[in-house]
């Protein structure tokens, strides 16, 4: 993978950096997927595609952000919303996890 | 392993003997990652933190307690290798397609894990190292596979 690639910014992710967290039903949660050396790119891919319904391009975007920064934020959630999520990404044995967005 | 017909949402692949033989060895193997082993949070931001961590590690043993007993009758099911002359064919709808390729990547994950999480090349091939290499690079093969007819490359 070229590691020169620059990283494109998605409509979604201008949108959560501007929301502001109110009270703990609001989204106020980062489920983050870490980089490691056994899981395949293209599985990656694939379970952040069947996970969050996203197009090809997307899931792909965030995938290479995983490989060559050493994580990305995948969706900024409620509490309750982001444990389904790591749930559903640890399902596939994927490295997620949840972190408060301060 | 190919992908010879699709059929509705079900995928029929061809595997030569040998594969067939491989890839129920393989599957034997699971689960093959050990129980908690990822943590839920890694700044522990949650309210409750051991009962979070305690519930996602019980819900993630439950579902393969679960795994494990539809992989049994799945290998069992006489239905589901159709012998042919060159080997046989193995019949997936694409919800078990899902499923499968959550199998193989534990085995794949877990046998990374048993060798010491190695971060770039992994060690030497002795009598202690090879079982889990051999799984891990199965499995990989076998999700390559299964992902190849699911994403095919264009």
């Amino acid at each position: 993978m070229a590691a020169t690639a620059k990283p494109e910014i998605l409509p979604d992710s201008v949108q959560a950096a501007e929301e502001k967290p109110k009270s703990g039903l609001e989204p106020g949660y980062l489920v983050v997927c870490w980089n490691d050396p056994v899981n395949y790119m293209d599985y990656v891919t694939h379970v952040f595609q069947t996970i969050f319904g996203w197009a090809r391009q997307k899931a792909q975007f965030h995938m290479r952000q995983v490989h060559e920064q050493g994580k990305s934020v995948l969706t900024r959630e409620s509490m309750e919303k982001a444990e389904h999520y790591v749930h559903q990404l640890q399902k596939y044995s994927l490295h997620a996890t949840m972190e408060r967005d301060e | 392993m190919r992908l010879i017909q699709t059929c509705g949402d079900r995928l029929v692949f061809h595997l030569e003997k040998r594969e067939k033989q491989l890839l129920i060895e393989v599957l034997k193997l699971y689960p093959r990652l050990p129980p908690a082993h990822q943590p839920l949070s890694k700044s522990r931001c949650v309210p409750d933190p051991e009962a979070s961590q305690n519930l996602l590690d019980e819900a993630l043993a439950e579902q393969r307690q679960e795994n494990k007993k539809q992989l049994v009758a799945l290998l069992a099911a006489p239905y589901r290798f159709r012998e042919t002359q060159a080997g046989c064919h193995l019949s997936l709808s694409a919800s078990e397609l899902e499923w499968l390729l959550q199998i193989l990547n534990d085995i794949r994950v877990g046998s990374w894990v048993r060798l010491g999480s190695p971060e770039e090349k992994i060690g030497k091939l002795n009598e202690r190292t090879a079982p889990d290499i051999w799984a891990m690079e199965l499995a990989g093969f076998f999700q390559m596979e299964l992902l190849e007819a699911v994403n095919p490359k264009p």
